[in-house]
């Protein structure tokens, strides 16, 4: 791995861009901690840390680690997330069969609003820099070319990733179901079945979510413990800037 | 708050921060929006490949012009030494708004916008950047997309619009402009490329230019490329005419009365535009020259505008969902 071969100013962008959204990352963790507001721990420290990565690539100045320190690094990324997704596989499953609001998978850990539920779009992200690390050689050079079909499949996944966040930002809710305003039903009681609504009856725009519903923004958990998510839209800002970030540094590889 | 399912007033269905429940499914022509918005992401991202901000960028310009009447010709051999002349700045620029583009589609607020402008930036590229796909030079060929990769970009935007002309739409490209409308665009296009695929000039250089397209590509798409170049130059004519029926037969598909005729073609359709796409080398991608990824893509994403729906359910608890689901701003 070798310094990109592209517009110097243009690395610099980049490489100011992927800083700022680790710093930014790097706030959040602490925000949330000393305003125990929930956000994705594990989103937001893989995202601190592929900064940091990225800028090194980009512009030669900001190395910090061997290119294979850091690959081993993403490598334990790609496990964990791989892992979370592998758990809300099994989360959704049981949903499906109408386990969603009872039992431990409402409590569950991969429910945790700390966590991302949705885990496969950062289990390619750290793939891509497993592969971006490990691909011998200067970028674009023959010996990248022979894998340059797998940059392409990475780089329009992520760039399919990028739009799909950014209708999610402002993604209507659907209207709610003209349930009366009554009391709040506990957690762990089951829907009652005298009030039955159409399968496809939406969720209330303003109404709470259980932990277990599936989410929006950055397709994360909701906020739990009673507390609203730390900032989701920048959140997915981030993500975004992460997404157009890294397809380009894989287009650079084809 | 998550402990509970407590039940708050009715809320209207407007945009709110969607981590506060969940978010409506997509329905088909948002998804197909979305694609069109992820091709332009790509676009823009290829847009600043180290090799665009070279001479070797205007001066691809500038070859377009070539053929083209002098009306036509003057204004991209201007454009061409213009940006040859600011070359970082243009070019950036050039990138930069097919990035917003494409961002501008995926987010709701800005998709009307998003669409009006990628309509008219595609006309200025089809002028400027493709001479017109090389229709009046007597070069357009459908190795290199004929007639014309860029306009494709604009029917997509006019067939995705997010209005609803036709209350009972049978596909989705029918939504915004009514089903005359779609079905003339569609044969508009697929018919063109019916003609380009037998004219004299492209049929005989047809299998040259995609052989042509093997240099710089990966060894994989370089054989196939070359193998597809060297068949059809020794069967240019009775290949031009089977590629020319097929494209017809897709065009005028979308008018036949029955569903699964309509979806035949609709079949059709999306392996002429596989077979397109690998003949024009996915578009050079693989290159560092590539602009965008060529019609390919755009052809598939045009055919499955116009799959045909399935009946809409007689139930009419069911049949507010769509509705629901299907607005945007």
């Amino acid at each position: 791995m070798t310094h990109m071969n592209s517009p110097g100013w243009l690395s610099g962008i980049f490489a100011a861009l992927m800083l700022t959204v680790a710093a930014y990352c790097a706030g959040r963790l602490v925000t949330a901690r000393l305003w125990r507001r929930p956000t994705e721990l594990d989103t937001d420290s893989a995202h601190i840390i592929m900064g940091v990565a990225m800028a090194g690539m980009l512009v030669s100045g900001l190395r910090t680690l061997p290119a294979d320190l850091w690959a081993g690094v993403f490598g334990a990324g790609a496990a964990w997330f791989a892992g979370q997704a592998l758990r809300g596989q099994a989360l959704r499953g049981q949903a499906l069969r109408g386990q969603a609001l009872r039992g431990r998978a409402r409590r569950g850990a991969v429910t945790s609003p700390w966590r991302c539920l949705h885990a496969t779009p950062h289990l390619v992200e750290c793939a891509a820099m497993v592969y971006m690390f490990l691909l011998p050689g200067p970028f674009g050079s023959p010996v990248g070319s022979r894998f340059s079909f797998l940059s392409l499949l990475l780089a329009l996944f992520l760039l399919g990733h990028v739009v799909v966040q950014g209708d999610r930002l402002t993604a209507p809710v659907p209207a709610p179901a003209s349930v009366p305003a009554a009391a709040p039903v506990p957690a762990a009681a089951p829907v009652p079945a005298a009030a039955p609504v159409p399968a496809a009856a939406p969720v209330p725009a303003a109404a709470p979510v259980p932990a277990s519903a599936p989410a929006a923004a950055g397709g994360c958990a909701p906020a739990g413990f009673g507390r609203p998510r730390l900032a989701p839209r920048c959140a997915v800002l981030c993500k975004i800037a992460m997404g157009i970030t890294m397809g380009y540094m894989l287009v650079l590889m084809l | 708050m998550s402990e509970s399912l407590a039940v708050a007033r009715p809320v209207p269905a407007e945009p709110v921060p969607a981590e506060q429940g969940r978010i409506t499914a997509l329905d088909p022509r948002r998804k197909l929006q979305l694609a069109l918005g992820a091709i332009w992401l790509l676009d823009g991202i290829l847009q600043y490949q180290p090799s665009m901000f070279t001479r070797a960028f205007p001066r691809m310009l500038s070859d377009s012009a070539r053929g083209n009447p002098a009306g036509v010709a003057a204004p991209i051999t201007w454009s061409a030494g213009f940006i040859s002349h600011h070359l970082a700045v243009t070019n950036a620029v050039f990138a930069t708004i097919q990035v917003a583009l494409g961002l501008g589609i995926a987010w709701r607020p800005t998709v009307r916008l998003a669409l009006a402008a990628s309509v008219a930036w595609s006309l200025g590229v089809w002028w400027l950047g493709e001479g017109l796909g090389g229709v009046l030079a007597g070069t357009a060929s459908l190795a290199d997309g004929a007639p014309g990769t860029v306009i494709l970009y604009a029917v997509l935007a006019v067939l995705l619009w997010p209005a609803d002309r036709d209350a009972d739409p049978p596909f989705v490209a029918a939504r915004a402009v009514g089903r005359g409308v779609a079905r003339g665009l569609w044969l508009v296009a697929w018919g063109s490329m019916a003609v380009v695929a037998v004219l004299p000039a492209a049929r005989a250089a047809l299998g040259g230019a995609i052989s042509d397209m093997a240099a710089g590509e990966p060894a994989w798409l370089a054989w196939t490329d070359s193998r597809l170049g060297a068949l059809l130059g020794q069967h240019g004519l009775p290949a031009s005419i089977a590629l020319a029926a097929a494209l017809a037969l897709t065009a005028a598909g979308v008018f036949l009365p029955s569903r699964r005729a309509q979806a035949a073609a609709v079949v059709l359709a999306l392996l002429a535009a596989a077979v397109l796409w690998l003949a024009q080398g996915l578009g050079g991608i693989f290159t560092g020259m590539a602009t965008d990824p060529d019609s390919g893509p755009l052809l598939a994403l045009l055919a499955l505008s116009f799959w045909p729906r399935a009946a809409a359910p007689a139930n009419p608890a069911n049949t507010a969902a769509p509705a629901a689901t299907g607005s945007l701003p």
